[in-house]
């Protein structure tokens, strides 16, 4: 068990920049999953702290030890494959015992730990299969046991999740998540899927080309999204963006676009005339035929528990999910009513949060 | 697709025509090597039916195999006991192919996953070193293996042959190497392996089919392999294909011994191939990671 903390680590390919300056602490036993689209940075930095790229610039400590020069072998970490990177010509065995028997374990320690592992990931019946005889979610299973089995410090995943078919990737998720509460071994997972995000992590590293957009819990990061893009990423379907002004109105400062008035949170930081953004979570808009604002419908998609409707209000395309079914067709226009508590304001220039 | 009747049959005939047309010169080049002189030339040619004889096996490997007695002397005479300089091109096949793969697969292995600088140049470098004509070495190499001793010895024409095979096979093992997932390096890596262990118990037992590839491309390159067994021996050591141009002597060819030789030289190219060739299966690295 271990604490990781980075500490301005920066990360350059040729004249590329892929990283800048990357600050931040994962305390021991924590699960922490570093998130964001393609490109971000997050599986850069997950090879970094797994040793399979060069640190050149900051510094990676695990444990309180500097990383930088320290080989892989030699960090005591444990990383799982987008891939599952199995050996394709030894048995599920010797590919889970694989890193006790190059580090020289006693055949009956080997012998017991595989056990234990393959008890754990319910792969007994599979250890004396080759990788090429398993299923998609046993491979992945393997490429678990072969990390769990040298009780690491750290475990890295690297997108393990994202070849298994959508109803397996639900299963693993509770699995590895349960797998996490019950070692307590502190755990960096890369993932571009939100879902996974929010369902299993203590907390979330949301980055965009190579920075770090937000760190908080899975709850902080959807209720106080720190700018558009953490907003716009987090949440499905995505947040609805309204452009306008705050305006004076005698009184208290309003948000005024599409054809609607909205109040602002008492104490709000923004300044009448001030060009902003109001964010609202299509979860957060609730349809009604006597709702005060008035949208047309333009489609109507049903999952079986919630609806999901595309509106026009005013011009503008935005997205609501009602829960049950919504009788509403297209071209109809329905009422639409919006707590001003659930809104989220961000300034227009910056994209940063307004409180 | 549903082929119909005709069509099956249509394209069971295309297929067997073109074997046919492959293995045509082979089968008729076989028949020569057992006809007798006269009727080697005869028109219309014999194809099918015409008389058998091993006489000119007899006079290519000295040996009798009991069907005449004795043994002819050729025209140009010289030494026609060629079992010897079949030896000479097994060795020199068999040992240039051994040390091109196993510096070969090093190599690649070594350019497939490690990075340094100027790379591109390298691997450039490597390929170019077979842009050069071979004749246009030849002479100079001459020079230098006069000048080491090599001339004239196995080790001098092994060298050279594994020397032209190494551009070739380093640059075909190695995309072999690029195609086994870089991951499966690194997961050992953070297991505890050290890279040699990864390459021998890891990459190596799935590049296999790849290095049997190559192995009967060099193979074949070593055994067909002309100018520089010409221009790089002397007596001491002859492979097949230079020892079948002395059959062209200046009072005529002696066609049946020719084939003779050159069916004979078959065999073992064959069997080589025929070892290697249940290691010819791509696939190796299945459900080792999703593709």
């Amino acid at each position: 068990m271990a604490s990781v903390e980075y500490e301005n680590v920066g990360k350059s390919f040729g004249a590329v920049r892929v990283m800048a300056d990357i600050s931040f602490t994962i305390s021991d036993q924590k699960f922490v999953v570093l998130l964001g689209p393609s490109g971000c940075g997050k599986t850069t930095l997950l090879r970094m702290t797994a040793g399979l790229e060069t640190i050149v610039e900051g510094e990676i400590r695990i444990g309180g030890e500097r990383m930088n020069e320290v080989h892989p072998r030699n960090r005591d970490i444990a990383m799982v494959f987008q891939n599952y990177a199995l050996y394709p010509t030894l048995k599920v065995y010797d590919n889970i015992a694989f890193s006790l028997q190059v580090r020289g374990h006693s055949k009956d320690e080997i012998k017991q730990q595989v056990a234990w592992a393959a008890e754990l990931l319910n792969l007994t019946p599979y250890l004396g299969r080759y990788p090429k005889e398993l299923s998609g979610g046993q491979r992945q299973r393997v490429a678990m046991g072969r990390a769990l089995v040298r009780h690491p410090q750290v475990f890295l995943f690297d997108e393990p999740l994202s070849n298994l078919d959508a109803k397996l990737r639900g299963q693993m998720r509770y699995e590895i998540r349960r797998l996490h509460d019950r070692l307590q071994t502190t755990t960096i997972y890369v993932t571009h899927d939100q879902i996974e995000a929010m369902t299993m992590a203590d907390e979330i590293v949301v980055m965009r080309d190579g920075n770090i957009e937000q760190l908080g819990t899975p709850e902080e990061i959807y209720d106080r999204p720190a700018n558009c893009f953490v907003a716009d990423f987090i949440g499905s379907p995505s947040i609805n963006f309204l452009h306008g002004e705050v305006q004076g109105d005698g009184g208290a400062p309003v948000f005024r676009a599409a054809g609607m008035t909205l109040p602002l949170p008492q104490h709000s930081a923004a300044a009448p005339g001030q060009a902003v953004i109001c964010g609202v979570r299509p979860v957060d808009l609730s349809v009604s035929a006597d709702g005060p604002v008035k949208a047309e419908v333009i489609l109507v998609e049903s999952t079986g528990a919630e609806s999901h409707l595309l509106l026009s209000l005013d011009g503008h395309e935005i997205r609501a999910v009602s829960q049950g079914r919504v009788k509403a067709r297209p071209g109809e226009v329905c009422g639409l009513s919006i707590d001003p508590a659930t809104l989220h304001f961000f300034d227009a220039a910056s994209e940063r949060r307004i409180d | 697709m549903v082929l119909s009747r005709t069509q099956r049959l249509l394209r069971a005939f295309a297929a067997w025509a073109v074997v046919m047309l492959f293995v045509f010169p082979i089968y008729y080049w076989v028949t020569l090597s057992i006809k007798l002189d006269r009727e080697i030339f005869s028109i219309p040619p014999k194809v099918f039916s015409f008389e058998t004889s091993a006489k000119s096996y007899e006079e290519v490997f000295g040996i009798s195999l009991g069907f005449e007695e004795g043994l002819a002397v050729l025209p140009g005479g010289g030494d026609f006991y060629m079992t010897p300089r079949l030896w000479d091109s097994i060795v020199i096949a068999v040992c240039s192919t051994v040390l091109a793969i196993v510096i070969a697969t090093l190599a690649a292995y070594a350019l497939s996953r490690m990075r340094f600088r100027g790379q591109h140049h390298f691997v450039f470098w490597i390929l170019s070193t077979r842009m050069m004509p071979p004749v246009a070495v030849a002479i100079p190499m001459f020079f230098i293996y006069r000048d080491f001793g090599l001339l004239d010895t196995y080790q001098g024409v092994i060298l050279i042959h594994a020397l032209m095979n190494m551009p070739l096979a380093v640059l075909l093992l190695k995309s072999f190497f690029d195609d086994i997932p870089k991951e499966i390096d690194e997961a050992a890596l953070i297991d505890g392996a050290s890279r040699f262990l990864i390459f021998r118990k890891l990459v190596l037992p799935m590049a296999v089919g790849g290095i049997a590839a190559t192995a009967v491309l060099c193979f074949i390159f070593s055994w067909t392999e002309f100018l520089f067994v010409l221009t790089l021996t002397q007596t001491g050591l002859k492979t097949v294909p230079v020892v079948s141009s002395t059959f062209v002597t200046s009072t005529g060819t002696a066609w049946g011994n020719m084939a003779a030789l050159g069916t004979a030289a078959i065999l073992p190219a064959f069997v080589f191939i025929l070892l290697v060739q249940k290691n010819l299966v791509r696939g190796l690295t299945l459900g080792s990671v999703k593709q």
